[in-house]
């Protein structure tokens, strides 16, 4: 697993549509007046609950975001979410800090369901995104439940606007790229953010047909024959060992210029910048391509 | 007459050993005709089967030679001069010490910085732990040299968890704990030249004791009346598993059951001298993980199986075979 | 020519005095027993004339030279030492056991020389081996066990023999035939023979000398025939006892 804190591109497959339709405000916003007036504190327990909630709101609304955030969230992101207080998930911090709605991810231990559900706070739970109508999907769902559905909507048309852009310049010939985070570490496959994200750059995943095994050597990867190498960049400023099968020295020699790093909160969490990314990742594929000259 | 029995036995280990090599050269995910293994390997070029064979497959097969003639011949040094035979090449806490120096490599980020950090670090953690052992046990016997060693074990194990447990996000935990199960997968010739140095100096080293081994087997008393300086042939048999085992697993990560093994499955053919052991030893180490380093990839598990998980699970079964067995011949 | 000349040894363990100024000489040709109580200091006098043992004070010379500073190769190809019930960890073949004994001569690596396997007959041969050449030595009885240390011993040909004990627990008859080999090497082949001994009966017909020890102090040393007597007996060993006969007929007997 590349990215094991929540929603990436390794949540099984088709089981993100499910999640989505079964997610739902779980409880009924409390008291009278509060039916109307949009939740005033705001805690998220999800990595990509973070990077939406900064996205949507100003800062003085949301309680604490996860420690994370400060690290391996989206790197535009990561200064403003350091101004804001952090959590390391435990149910005492989610007391202490009187949230009057919870964000969080799927996984959510039951413990702390049980503290939200005896203080009465709601919670909303994120399913994993794959596609760009997963991405439109939750980012509603978002800005709905915490009142700030104009702006969810801006970020939305930006990002429609960005991908049709992406699509009529479409290079005719797809940049061959396969995502490998280093020795024995997973692949994108084809349902996948990372995918839809990578296709409407303009490359072709070549780690599709791949992904179906847990992991990928570099035989595999000589094999399948690819211009770029791409990696997450999820705790790229953290020591890793992939680092080093990374830095094999058959890599080295044979991509010495196509080694692009993303950044994993990104391309994993469904959010509407992605098409932002999407586009910053088709001139690196095309510098790639061109820096590689014709092979 | 064992001395005729011991040809034999060494040609049989060199030819099955030699068979394995060819065999680990065809085996992996990518599948190459043997045409295409042998085209490779005679002419170099940049085509996917040549880079797959000389690239990937051969510093691979020659790292789990190296390897695993460490792991035998130093688990034989080990059970000559304890005269144990459950000593182990972890005994005197040289492995556990080169797991902790990769571990704070990797962890400290050093490993991001400098590719060969890893293997560095992890030779100093061998020679930091050496020393301790040494210096916790000098003066003493062999026992008192055992219990240093399993102290000196358990710090590094202590260190180990502590740098897990303060692992600075989940993954690189994760990652830690994969690389100590060990695996040969996807290392390059850099590793074969940052390590064989080491190795082979230590691997000199360990073989120069056979002859100390073979008077220890008359107690520490008759060995030392016979003209063997103790102290010495202990300094000697340290360092030379700090520079092998070291080096060994700092690039491989820690690999069970080898060095236990490989020393009793030699035994029945060559005799019980600790030097007749030492060379058959070190040729059925380097088979073993040769095997299991071919089992790795031809088992058909989506995540390629760790070496260290591999070894440890068909050794089990042969440790209790041994130990049925010793209690059959034991006086 | 061998001769051994141990001076002023002192050697204390534990805040107590095992060895109290103990001088000996001893020359080729001896056979020496040497007596004395459990805790006498025997074992620590044997191994401190082996060159094992470092006294506090005092020193050793053979032929003059001071054992301390012989390499310990060299020595153990002078000197052959074996210590109270010596035994083998590993299951080995009889003569591949008394080869260890050429261990001091033999190169790090390399097999046998001509030379060194008929040492290894001549020395299986001379302790009654032969038929047992290949047994296993952790399966030998005690006294087989006890003629294959001696030959492991005997095999490098050392001019100086001390072992502790060699009779100790042998039967009669393997321990009389182990106490006329040692009276033998030493008669017959002129090699210095010191062996700490308990039966004095052995002592008194067997060896040509004798050192008796009391509390790390030598209380008596001469030829055994005449030192050993009642009031030896009895310093030594707080016995009362009565030393008879003479030559192979001599016997000791205490009530």
């Amino acid at each position: 697993m590349s990215f094991p804190i929540g929603p990436a591109h390794s949540v099984s497959r088709g089981a993100g549509a499910l999640i989505a339709a079964a997610a739902c405000l779980l409880l009924a916003l409390p008291g009278g007046a509060g039916a109307q007036e949009p939740p005033r504190r705001i805690l998220s327990l999800n990595l990509c609950a973070d990077q939406l909630l900064l996205a949507l709101l100003p800062p003085e609304r949301i309680v604490s975001l996860t420690w994370l955030s400060r690290s391996e969230g989206d790197p535009d992101l990561v200064p403003l979410a350091r101004r804001i207080a952090a959590n390391h998930g435990t149910a005492e911090e989610v007391l202490a800090a009187q949230p009057d709605l919870v964000i969080a991810g799927t996984y959510t231990t039951s413990a702390t369901r049980r503290l939200l559900a005896r203080t009465a706070t709601p919670l909303l739970e994120l399913p994993a995104v794959q596609d760009w109508a997963g991405i439109r999907r939750v980012t509603r769902q978002v800005a709905r439940a915490v009142g700030a559905e104009a702006r969810g909507a801006a970020l939305l048309s930006q990002m429609d606007a960005t991908l049709a852009a992406l699509a009529r310049t479409r290079p005719a010939d797809p940049v061959r790229v396969i995502s490998w985070g280093g020795g024995g570490s997973d692949v994108p496959g084809r349902d996948t953010l990372f995918d839809q994200i990578l296709t409407a750059a303009g490359g072709e995943n070549l780690g599709a047909p791949l992904a179906g095994r847990a992991s990928v050597d570099l035989e595999q990867l000589l094999q399948a024959r690819p211009e770029v190498l791409m990696r997450g960049s999820a705790y790229a400023a953290m020591p890793a060992v992939r680092n080093q099968a990374a830095a094999h020295r058959l890599i080295q020699r044979l991509y010495p210029q196509a080694q692009l790093t993303y950044p994993e909160a990104l391309y994993g969490c469904g959010v509407p910048k992605a098409a932002q990314a999407a586009l910053a990742l088709r001139a690196q594929l095309l510098a790639a391509r061109a820096a590689r000259g014709p092979r | 007459m064992r001395g005729q029995r011991r040809a034999p036995l060494l040609g049989l280990l060199l030819a099955a050993l030699a068979a394995l090599f060819v065999l680990s050269l065809l085996s992996g995910r990518v599948w190459l005709s043997a045409a295409q293994v042998w085209d490779a390997l005679r002419s170099p070029s940049d085509q996917l089967p040549s880079l797959i064979v000389r690239e990937l497959r051969l510093p691979r097969a020659v790292l789990a030679c190296l390897v695993g003639a460490t792991l035998g011949l130093a688990g034989a040094v080990l059970q000559g001069l304890t005269r144990n035979p459950l000593a182990e090449p972890g005994l005197l806490g040289v492995s556990s010490g080169a797991a902790l120096g990769a571990v704070l490599a990797i962890y400290t980020g050093l490993a991001t910085a400098l590719p060969l950090a890893t293997p560095v670090l992890g030779l100093l953690g061998a020679f930091a732990a050496a020393l301790l052992t040494l210096t916790l046990g000098r003066g003493g016997g062999v026992l008192v040299l055992i219990l240093a060693g399993a102290a000196v074990s358990g710090l590094m194990l202590a260190g180990t968890a502590l740098a897990l447990n303060l692992a600075p996000n989940p993954y690189a935990a994760y990652e830690i704990s994969m690389w100590l199960l060990g695996s040969l997968a996807d290392k390059s010739w850099d590793h074969v030249l940052l390590a064989a140095p080491f190795i082979v100096a230590g691997l000199l080293l360990l073989a120069s004791t056979g002859r100390a081994l073979d008077a220890l087997g008359l107690g520490e008393v008759q060995a030392e009346s016979l003209g063997i300086d103790l102290a010495r042939v202990r300094a000697v048999v340290l360092v030379g598993t700090a520079l092998s085992v070291g080096a060994a697993t700092s690039v491989t990560g820690a690999i069970g059951f080898i060095g236990l093994l490989a020393p009793h499955l030699v035994r029945p053919f060559v005799g019980h001298e600790p030097r007749q052991v030492l060379l058959p030893a070190a040729l059925a180490g380097a088979l073993l993980l040769l095997a299991a380093d071919i089992g790795t990839r031809l088992l058909p598990f989506e995540q390629e199986l760790k070496l260290g998980v591999l070894t440890g699970l068909t050794g089990t079964p042969f440790f209790l075979w041994l130990v049925l067995r010793l209690r059959r011949v034991a006086p | 020519m061998t001769r051994l000349a141990a001076s002023g040894l002192k050697v204390s363990r534990g805040g107590r005095w095992i060895l109290q100024s103990v001088s000996v000489e001893a020359q080729r040709g001896e056979f020496i027993a040497v007596l004395g109580p459990n805790g006498a200091g025997k074992s620590t006098l044997l191994s401190v004339l082996a060159g094992l043992l470092k006294p506090e004070e005092g020193r050793v010379l053979l032929d003059g030279q001071p054992v301390a500073g012989i390499a310990p190769r060299l020595l153990a190809r002078r000197r052959a030492f074996l210590p109270q019930n010596p035994r083998c960890d590993w299951p080995l073949p009889v003569e591949r056991l008394v080869a260890l004994g050429l261990t001091p001569s033999l190169p790090a690596f390399g097999g046998f020389t001509a030379e060194d396997g008929a040492r290894i007959e001549l020395a299986l041969a001379a302790c009654d081996l032969l038929e047992h050449r290949q047994q296993s030595a952790t399966t030998l009885s005690g006294g087989e066990l006890s003629r294959a240390m001696l030959a492991r011993a005997l095999v490098g040909d050392p001019d100086l023999l001390i072992i502790d004990e060699p009779l100790t627990g042998l039967d009669p008859r393997h321990a009389l035939d182990a106490a006329r080999r040692l009276g033998r090497l030493a008669r017959e082949q002129g090699k210095l023979v010191i062996a700490a001994v308990h039966d004095l009966n052995l002592a008194l017909r067997h060896a040509t000398r004798i050192w008796a020890l009391r509390d790390g102090r030598l209380l008596a040393d001469g030829p055994a025939a005449t030192t050993l007597n009642a009031a030896l007996l009895r310093e030594v060993y707080d016995v009362t006892g009565c030393v008879a006969g003479e030559g192979a007929q001599a016997y000791v007997d205490y009530a």
